[in-house]
C-alpha cells in the first residue's frame, strides 16, 4: 500500500515527530538539568542570552531545558490521556450504538449528564479529591473527555449496524460479539483515528490548563502550563518566561491538529473519489 | 499582629498594602445620584488601596493587620507604641506605675479626652472594654490576653458581674491586679482589644458596632461600603493638638498588588506595596528607590519539622535539614526582602541574640549528618504549605536544595485554614512552612508560645519538648528586669537552635513605596503604620 500524505498531514506528522524526538532525547538535548538552579537569576529572571537561549527563571532554572523536558509530560499526557479517553468513549459508544434500546438510552442520557458539566471544572474537582500526580492527571483527563468520543462513535455504530452487510452477517448467524468485533468496530475505526488525533490537542490544552491552575503534575517535574503560571507575576518585566512555554503549547497543539485535520480531509477526498 | 502569619506575603500586604483611587469616589457618586463629595477641593486626603475588605473595625473582634490599622486610627488605648519603635508611650494614660512584683499596674488618665460623640472618656470605659473582651458572648480572640487579671475567670464563667481585679477608684484612675506576676502586662493594654469603647454606642448597635464605631482617636469613620471603600475623616476634637494633619483617608478595596502598582504609577494612590516582579526595577531606578521605605518586622519564617514523626525524631536529621537549605538563595528569590535567620528570635525584637551563629549553608555537612543518622541515600518527605504562588516558588527552592543531599521533597499545597488545623493534630504533618509575627516585643511571645510543652496541640506545631528549655522559660517569665530576663531567654533559644525543631529560614523585611508628596510616614516593626502625623505637599490631583 502506498501511503500518500497531503501537506497538512505531512506538516502535522513532522511536528509531532519533532515533539516526540525532543521528548525522547530530552536528556541529550537539554543543556542543563531542568530542576536545578544553574543561573544566579534568583528573584530577577534573566532575559535570553547565549548561555541561556530562552532566559533563566526566578529560581535560576534554564527555561530552554525546562521546555525540552516539559515536552515529555505534554506528550505522555496527550497520548496516554487520549488512550484512556478512547477506551472509555469507544466502549460506551459501541455498546450504545450497536445494542440500542434501553442500553442506548441509559448510556446516552448518562453521557448527556456528563456533558453538562464543564470539563475543566470537573477535572479540577477530581484532581482536588484525588492525590495530584501524573497518573491522576491522566485518569482525570480521560474521565472528563470521553463524552464527545462516545457520541460520535455511537452515531457511527448505529448507522453501520443497520447496513446490509451487518444485517447479512446477522442472518448468517453471527454472534453479537462477532458482529461488533468483525463488522462494526473496523468500520468505526477511521472516525476514531480522527477523534484521537484531534483529541490529543484537546487533552494537551486541558493538561496545560490544569497545570496553570497548579493542579497538574506537581513540581519539580517541569510542565509548560505550570511554567506559565509561575511566571504570571513577572509578565510585565520578564515576558519571555511565559511566551516560550506558550509557544511550545501552541506548537504541540498545532501539530496534532494538522495531523487530524489532514487525515480527515484525505478521507473526505477519498470518499468522494470512490 | 498575632500571630500565625500567612506565609509568605499576607501579613506584609496589609501593612504595606495601601493605596487608593479617586475615581472610585466619582464612580460611586454617580451610582448614588451625585451626593455632595465628602472632601472639599484641596483637602489633604491620603489614598490607599487593598485587596480584601477590612474584616472589622470593632476592637474586641479585630485580630489582623488590616483591622488593626484602622482600629488604631479610630480608637485610643491607655498606652501605645511609639511611631517607629516598640517602646510604650502614653496614649490616654498620662502616666503609669507597676508594683515591684509586677502584679499591680496603676494608670492615670488624661482628663481632656472625649469620644467623637462628645462624651468624656473615663476609666470605666477601659474597664468596660476589657470586660467586653472577656465576656464569652463577645467571642473575642483577645480573651486570652486578659485572663491573668484577678477575677477574670469568675467573670468569664458568669460567677461575677464585673472583673474584681480591675478597679476604677475615680474616673481618671484605673488599677489592674493580676493573679500572677506578668511584667509584660502593659503590652497587652497596648493592643487594640483594650481600647476605650463607649458602652452606650455598643449597647445601641450590638454586633453591628463595627459599622458604627465611635472612638476617641485621630480619625472617625465616615463611610464604609463593603467590598468597595472605607473613608475616614479627621476628628477635629482629637486630644493631641494639630493632629491629625490629614483631612481624611480613603481606602479602596478590591485592588490587588499588581493593580496597586499601576495606580501608584499614575499617581492615583499615595502608598503602595511593591510587587515582586517590579521590585528589581524599583531598586535599580534611583528616583523610585528614594521613595521606598523598609522595616525589619518582628516576624520569623520557618520550615517546621514534626519532632514526633520519623525521620525528624532524630536531631541529626533536623540539623542536616538546617545545613542543607540555602537561606541566602531563598532571600534572593524574594528579591532580598529578608534576612537569613540565625534562630527563633528576629533582630528587631528586644532580646535578639546577635552572637547566635545558626546554621550556615553546608550541604556536605548535611550529607554527613544524614549518613550518621542512617540515611546515606536520604529519604522522601512531604511538606505542607499554603497554596500560594510565591510560597510554591520558595518551596521549589527548598526542594532543589534538599535534592542535592538526597532528600526528595513532595509538595502538598493546602488552604491556610486547613493547614493550621492539620499542624495541630499529633503526628499528621511531618514538614510545613509557617511563620510567626510578634504580638508583643518580648521573647516569650516566640519561645513560650511556639515551643513550650504547654502549647502542644495549639501553637507548638513542631511538637518540640525539652525540659531544660521549659525550665528556663518558667524562670524568665516573672522577671521584670530586661537584662536578666533576656539572658535566660537567650539561653533557652540556644537550646532550641542546637536541637532545632525548625529550619530557621528568614526574617522578612517589609518594603513600601510612597509618592514624593507624602511626608511624615514612619513604619513600625510590629504594628501597622500610624497615619496621624502624615501630611501631603501640593501635588497634581489624580484623574
Amino acid at each position: 500500500m502506498k501511503l500518500k500524505l497531503n501537506f497538512m498531514e505531512a506538516a502535522g506528522a513532522a511536528m509531532v515527530l519533532g515533539l516526540a524526538f525532543v521528548a525522547i532525547f530530552a536528556p541529550l538535548l537539554a543543556p542543563h538539568d531542568p530542576t536545578r538552579a544553574v543561573a544566579a537569576s534568583f528573584g530577577d529572571p534573566w532575559p535570553p542570552s547565549r548561555a541561556f537561549p530562552l532566559g533563566a527563571d526566578q529560581l535560576g532554572r534554564d527555561v530552554l531545558s525546562r521546555i525540552i523536558y516539559g515536552a515529555r509530560i505534554s506528550l505522555i499526557v496527550g497520548v496516554a490521556a487520549m488512550a484512556i479517553t478512547l477506551a472509555i468513549g469507544v466502549a460506551i459508544g459501541l455498546a450504545a450504538g450497536f445494542l440500542g434500546g434501553a442500553v442506548d438510552s441509559l448510556l446516552m442520557r448518562f453521557t448527556d449528564v456528563m456533558l453538562t458539566m464543564p470539563a475543566l471544572l470537573l477535572a479540577m474537582a477530581l484532581v482536588t479529591v484525588l492525590h495530584p500526580g501524573l497518573l491522576t492527571v491522566l485518569l482525570v483527563i480521560g474521565l472528563v473527555s470521553w463524552t464527545q468520543v462516545a457520541r460520535v462513535v455511537r452515531a457511527e455504530a448505529l448507522s453501520i449496524s443497520r447496513r446490509d452487510f451487518v444485517v447479512a452477517a446477522r442472518a448468517l448467524g453471527a454472534t453479537r460479539t462477532r458482529l461488533i468485533i468483525r463488522h462494526v468496530a473496523p468500520n468505526v475505526m477511521p472516525i476514531i483515528v480522527v477523534m484521537a488525533a484531534l483529541g490529543v490537542s484537546g487533552t494537551l490544552l486541558l493538561d496545560a490548563g490544569l497545570s496553570f491552575l497548579t493542579l497538574g503534575v506537581p513540581p519539580p517535574t517541569p510542565s509548560w502550563g505550570r511554567m506559565i503560571e509561575e511566571s504570571t507575576a513577572y509578565f510585565r518585566t520578564a515576558p519571555w518566561l511565559a511566551i516560550f512555554p506558550g509557544l511550545a503549547i501552541l506548537y504541540a497543539v498545532m501539530g496534532f491538529n494538522l495531523l487530524g485535520h489532514g487525515y480527515l480531509r484525505r478521507r473526505r477526498r477519498d470518499a468522494s473519489n470512490r | 499582629m498575632d500571630a500565625r502569619v500567612e506565609f509568605p506575603a499576607r501579613p506584609m500586604r496589609a501593612r504595606a498594602a495601601l493605596a487608593a483611587m479617586a475615581f472610585a469616589l466619582a464612580l460611586s457618586a454617580c451610582r448614588a445620584g451625585s451626593p455632595a463629595p465628602i472632601f472639599p477641593p484641596g483637602a489633604q486626603v491620603l489614598h490607599l488601596a487593598s485587596l480584601d475588605d477590612i474584616p472589622t473595625l470593632d476592637p474586641a473582634a479585630g485580630y489582623d493587620v488590616d483591622s488593626w490599622m484602622f482600629e488604631q486610627m479610630i480608637f485610643d488605648t491607655l498606652i501605645r507604641y511609639s511611631d517607629s519603635g516598640v517602646d510604650l508611650v502614653p496614649d490616654i494614660a498620662a502616666s503609669w506605675t507597676a508594683s515591684p512584683d509586677s502584679t499591680v499596674f496603676t494608670f492615670h488618665l488624661r482628663r481632656d479626652v472625649r469620644f467623637s460623640n462628645g462624651r468624656a472618656v473615663a476609666s470605666a470605659d477601659f474597664k468596660y472594654a476589657i470586660e467586653r473582651v472577656l465576656d464569652p458572648k463577645t467571642r473575642s480572640k483577645g480573651m486570652e490576653y486578659y485572663r491573668g487579671i484577678a477575677g477574670a475567670a469568675d467573670f468569664a464563667a458568669g460567677r461575677a458581674n464585673s472583673v474584681a481585679g480591675i478597679e476604677t477608684p475615680d474616673p481618671w484612675t484605673i488599677v489592674f491586679r493580676l493573679s500572677a506576676p506578668d511584667p509584660i502586662f502593659p503590652h497587652k493594654l497596648a493592643m487594640p482589644f483594650a481600647a476605650a469603647v463607649p458602652r452606650e454606642v455598643v449597647a445601641r448597635y450590638g454586633e453591628d458596632f463595627s459599622r458604627h464605631v465611635v472612638g476617641s482617636g485621630p480619625f472617625m469613620l465616615r463611610q464604609w461600603i463593603g467590598g468597595q471603600r472605607l473613608v475616614l475623616v479627621r476628628n477635629p476634637d482629637y486630644f493631641v493638638k494639630g493632629v491629625p494633619r490629614l483631612d481624611g483617608v480613603v481606602e479602596a478595596i478590591g485592588v490587588n498588588e499588581d493593580l496597586q502598582w499601576f495606580r501608584f504609577e499614575t499617581g492615583a494612590i499615595d502608598l503602595s506595596a511593591i510587587p515582586p516582579a517590579v521590585f528589581p526595577y524599583v531598586i535599580k531606578t534611583s528616583r523610585l528607590k528614594a521613595l521606598t521605605m523598609r522595616i525589619v518586622t518582628m516576624t520569623t519564617r520557618y520550615l517546621g519539622m514534626n519532632c514526633q514523626m520519623p525521620p525528624f525524631t532524630d536531631v541529626r536529621v533536623r540539623r542536616a535539614m538546617n545545613y542543607a537549605i540555602d537561606k541566602r538563595k531563598l532571600v534572593a528569590v524574594i528579591n532580598g526582602r529578608g534576612i537569613p535567620a540565625n534562630g527563633v528570635l528576629p533582630p528587631s525584637l528586644p532580646g535578639y541574640d546577635p552572637d547566635l551563629r545558626g546554621y550556615p549553608y553546608d550541604p556536605a555537612r548535611a550529607r554527613g549528618l544524614l549518613e550518621n543518622a542512617g540515611y546515606p541515600h536520604g529519604f522522601t518527605a512531604t511538606v505542607w504549605l499554603p497554596a500560594d504562588q510565591t510560597m510554591m516558588i520558595l518551596a521549589q527552592s527548598v526542594q532543589q536544595d534538599l535534592a542535592l543531599v538526597g532528600v526528595q521533597l513532595k509538595l502538598k499545597p493546602v488552604g491556610f485554614a486547613p493547614l493550621l488545623d492539620a499542624i495541630r493534630q499529633p503526628r499528621t504533618v511531618p514538614l510545613f512552612f509557617s511563620g510567626w509575627e510578634a504580638d508583643f516585643p518580648d521573647p516569650a511571645n516566640f519561645l513560650d508560645v511556639l515551643l513550650s510543652r504547654a502549647q502542644w496541640g495549639a501553637n507548638n506545631d513542631s511538637w518540640f519538648y525539652d525540659p531544660r528549655f521549659d525550665a528556663l522559660l518558667a524562670k524568665a517569665k516573672p522577671l521584670a528586669d530586661p537584662a536578666r530576663r533576656f539572658a535566660l531567654y537567650r539561653e533557652a533559644q540556644r537550646i532550641a537552635v542546637a536541637d532545632p525543631p525548625w529550619v530557621f529560614l528568614y526574617f522578612p523585611v517589609t518594603w513600601q513605596i510612597r509618592q514624593p508628596w507624602v511626608h511624615g510616614l514612619v513604619l513600625n516593626p510590629m504594628r501597622p503604620a500610624r497615619l496621624d502625623r502624615v501630611w501631603l505637599s501640593p501635588h497634581p490631583s489624580p484623574k
